[in-house]
């Protein structure tokens, strides 16, 4: 049998694995701005860090031999659901709470830190103190869930409208629509103390 | 932000903003989210998970485990009489006496023997 070169170039070798460096630079790139998402939407610093090392934990086991370009969106996608989920359960141990004799007073499926009050001095009074950043973020975490995801994964992490639509699950079409929502409301409250 | 030319000034400052806040998160917050990206990073091997030796090791013994018990149950394999199978071949190859035989041009001789054994078989 004569030995052909030629049948064994042509088997194709398995794709060059994405490696740990490119992911680790990938991650360090999103982290911090990824945290600081997740804590408006949390206002928790805790839940917020949980959420964050969970979607770098399910990026790096499940999507890391995806191409690095699609990286970002899957990330965010990873990181949107844990948040969802974490407010999902502090709503259920608010209402397990409520059938408890000291639980709380009434049934109410919101999350209950978004219920709490806010000892906030109100945007004028921290603009004042030259705390607009913090007004804003603020603001921004007062928004309805999706008009404040579209809001921060455009703004914050400067997705364009399909990544954006890819990371929140939803059409181009309804990105737009929570993001100028989420412009509006925010320009409403803020927009004489940021011009 | 690809479209940031077609933002307003409002969202531009916005966006300022929170990204200045990103930039300056503590150092404790920082320190813990390079763990959790170590972390994370260690779970990322260089081979599929399910060609891990650590993994493919106990199902191998299992699995070798399991033909020894069957072999043990079922004990030494019989073969139907007349049946040839590839260990007759193997042994045929192997047995110099046959490999001569094999080669043996002298045809009549080897009918002759053939024809003596029918009838020894036909005699008993």
């Amino acid at each position: 049998m004569s030995f052909c070169p030629a049948t064994y170039a042509s088997v194709t070798l398995p794709t060059v694995e994405p490696t740990a460096h490119a992911l680790n630079t990938f991650l360090a790139s999103v982290e911090r701005r990824a945290y600081r998402m997740a804590q408006i939407a949390l206002r928790h610093e805790e839940d917020a860090l949980d959420a964050v090392q969970d979607a770098m934990l399910q990026l790096a086991r499940r999507y890391a031999r995806r191409p690095s370009e699609e990286w970002r969106p899957i990330f965010y996608r990873i990181l949107q659901n844990r948040i969802r989920d974490l407010q999902r359960r502090r709503a259920v141990r608010s209402r397990v709470l409520a059938f408890l004799p000291w639980g709380g007073e009434g049934e109410d499926d919101s999350d209950p830190v978004e219920r709490a009050p806010d000892p906030a001095p109100g945007p004028a009074a921290e603009v004042e103190g030259g705390e607009i950043g913090v007004a804003l973020q603020r603001a921004v975490s007062l928004l309805p869930a999706r008009q404040r995801e579209a809001f921060l994964l455009r703004n914050l992490e400067g997705l364009d409208v399909a990544e954006t639509a890819a990371a929140m699950g939803c059409s181009e079409g309804s990105v737009k629509t929570h993001y100028s929502r989420a412009v509006h409301a925010l320009r409403e409250q803020l927009g004489e103390f940021m011009s | 932000m690809s479209n940031e030319q077609q933002q307003t000034p409002f969202e531009r400052r916005a966006g300022e903003l929170l990204r200045d806040s990103a930039d300056s998160l503590d150092a404790a917050t920082r320190s813990r989210l390079t763990q959790a990206r170590h972390a994370a990073l260690d779970g990322v091997s260089s081979r599929p998970a399910w060609l891990d030796f650590r993994v493919l090791a106990p199902g191998g013994a299992v699995a070798a485990a399991a033909v020894v018990a069957v072999l043990m149950w079922t004990g030494p394999m019989q073969r139907p009489a007349g049946e040839t199978g590839a260990f007759d071949d193997i042994e045929l190859l192997a047995d110099a006496d046959a490999y001569e035989i094999s080669q043996e041009t002298d045809l009549d001789f080897i009918e002759w023997a053939a024809a003596m054994g029918e009838q020894d078989v036909a005699g008993t």
